[in-house]
């Protein structure tokens, strides 16, 4: 059997020794136990989730005098047509510029699961980010808003194709102690 | 009841020669291989290790039969808070009826469902009446099916708005993650 040497070993006679020895069978057999509870309770499948902001404006408040503020710049991503989504920065109802992404679908079946993924549309909105966002200091805590237009018949799969596109563009994010990197957009649908 | 002395045993008393010349291996590799205790420690402490590191003590969430969820790679760690599934007909609340999607999808228009708005809205105040003085996270996570069409995604998301929970996540099943240049 195996022993565990504890130390102060050969005392005078009559002494107890001060090794002792650990019984393998036993050990063995917790390990095995441990093991398979472990892998009985093991969680291999990974859920996530992708945010989203319905942006609900707070009550009127009739006793504070509303402050000007300029209206922020925002992404309006157009998914209806299927040759093309179109990416408008709007500032309030001004349209600031207009880019068109040719649509490629990106498409996978993993078992039952269809995998949509849009790259092109991904690095474009990045590039468009990196040059007109304007929420970009790791301790500014608004983020720039992504709007997202589709049609009624849209399966939920391409949406969230696209808004998995969206999120790819990060910015770093002061969470207490370190900056992390989350994702650059808040994103919420168009109702129309 | 009697004790009897015991009889012939096999290996001892009765020879079976031919089953110990295989297994002694006369000459021959002997079938009975040694095994490291040592390594074989080694080997289980690692898998408990990493088990272990593995390990969530939260359990898996579980998902509704019918929902087929999709994958995306940009994602945040899922979040404890009230879940609306929707399969190919039904919307459930953790569990609960709370409204049908044939009926949005055939109007073909965005519509506030009323069942689930009343059951969003009372797990609100529910929550309100447990925390008293603070304030409401407003967060609900949809679990819908990949191939459910946008108006009643659109629809829920919009009712969940209405009922004081903003902050709508998707579930999807994540993607490992690419780098991007």
């Amino acid at each position: 059997m195996a022993g565990v040497d504890v130390g102060g070993g050969g005392g005078k006679g009559g002494r107890k020794s001060l090794d002792s020895e650990v019984n393998m069978i036993p050990f063995i057999d917790l390990l095995m136990v441990t093991i398979a509870f472990l892998l009985i309770t093991a969680v291999w499948s990974t859920m996530s989730r992708l945010n989203a902001d319905a942006q609900v404006p707070g009550p009127p408040r009739p006793d504070v005098e509303q402050e000007k503020v300029e209206p922020e710049k925002q992404l309006h991503v157009e998914m209806r047509s299927t040759e093309k989504f179109v990416l408008i920065w709007k500032q309030g109802g001004t349209v600031v510029s207009t880019v068109d992404v040719p649509r490629k679908d990106d498409t996978r079946s993993e078992g039952s699961t269809r995998v949509i993924r849009y790259p092109d549309l991904a690095a474009k909105i990045e590039a468009e980010w990196k040059t007109v966002g304007q929420h970009r200091d790791a301790s500014d805590k608004k983020f720039d808003q992504a709007v997202l237009h589709t049609d009624n018949e849209t399966p939920y799969s391409n949406i969230i194709g696209v808004i998995d596109a969206v999120y790819q563009a990060k910015r770093p994010y002061n969470t207490g102690k370190k900056a992390e990197n989350v994702p650059a957009f808040n994103v919420t649908f168009s109702v129309n | 009841m009697p004790i009897h002395e015991p009889g012939r045993r096999l290996m001892h008393n009765v020879g079976l020669k031919f089953v110990e010349k295989k297994v002694t291996g006369h000459g021959n590799r002997p079938t009975n291989a040694g095994l490291s205790l040592t390594s074989m420690i080694d080997f289980l402490i690692v898998v408990v290790v990493f088990l272990l590191m593995t390990f969530s003590a939260s359990g898996e969430t579980p998902i509704t039969k019918g929902v087929n969820l999709p994958k995306a790679e940009n994602t945040l760690d899922m979040i404890d808070a009230p879940m609306v599934s929707i399969t190919g007909s039904q919307i459930l609340v953790d569990g609960s009826a709370a409204g049908n999607t044939r009926a949005i999808e055939d109007s073909k228009r965005l519509q506030r469902v009323d069942e689930l708005f009343n059951l969003l809205k009372a797990k609100r105040e529910q929550w309100k009446q447990l925390h008293p003085g603070k304030d409401f996270p407003g967060v609900v996570v949809l679990q819908i099916d990949q191939d459910v069409q946008a108006v009643v995604v659109k629809s829920v998301f919009q009712t969940a708005a209405f009922a004081g929970f903003p902050n709508v996540s998707f579930m999807v099943n994540s993607l490992p993650k690419t780098k991007h240049e």
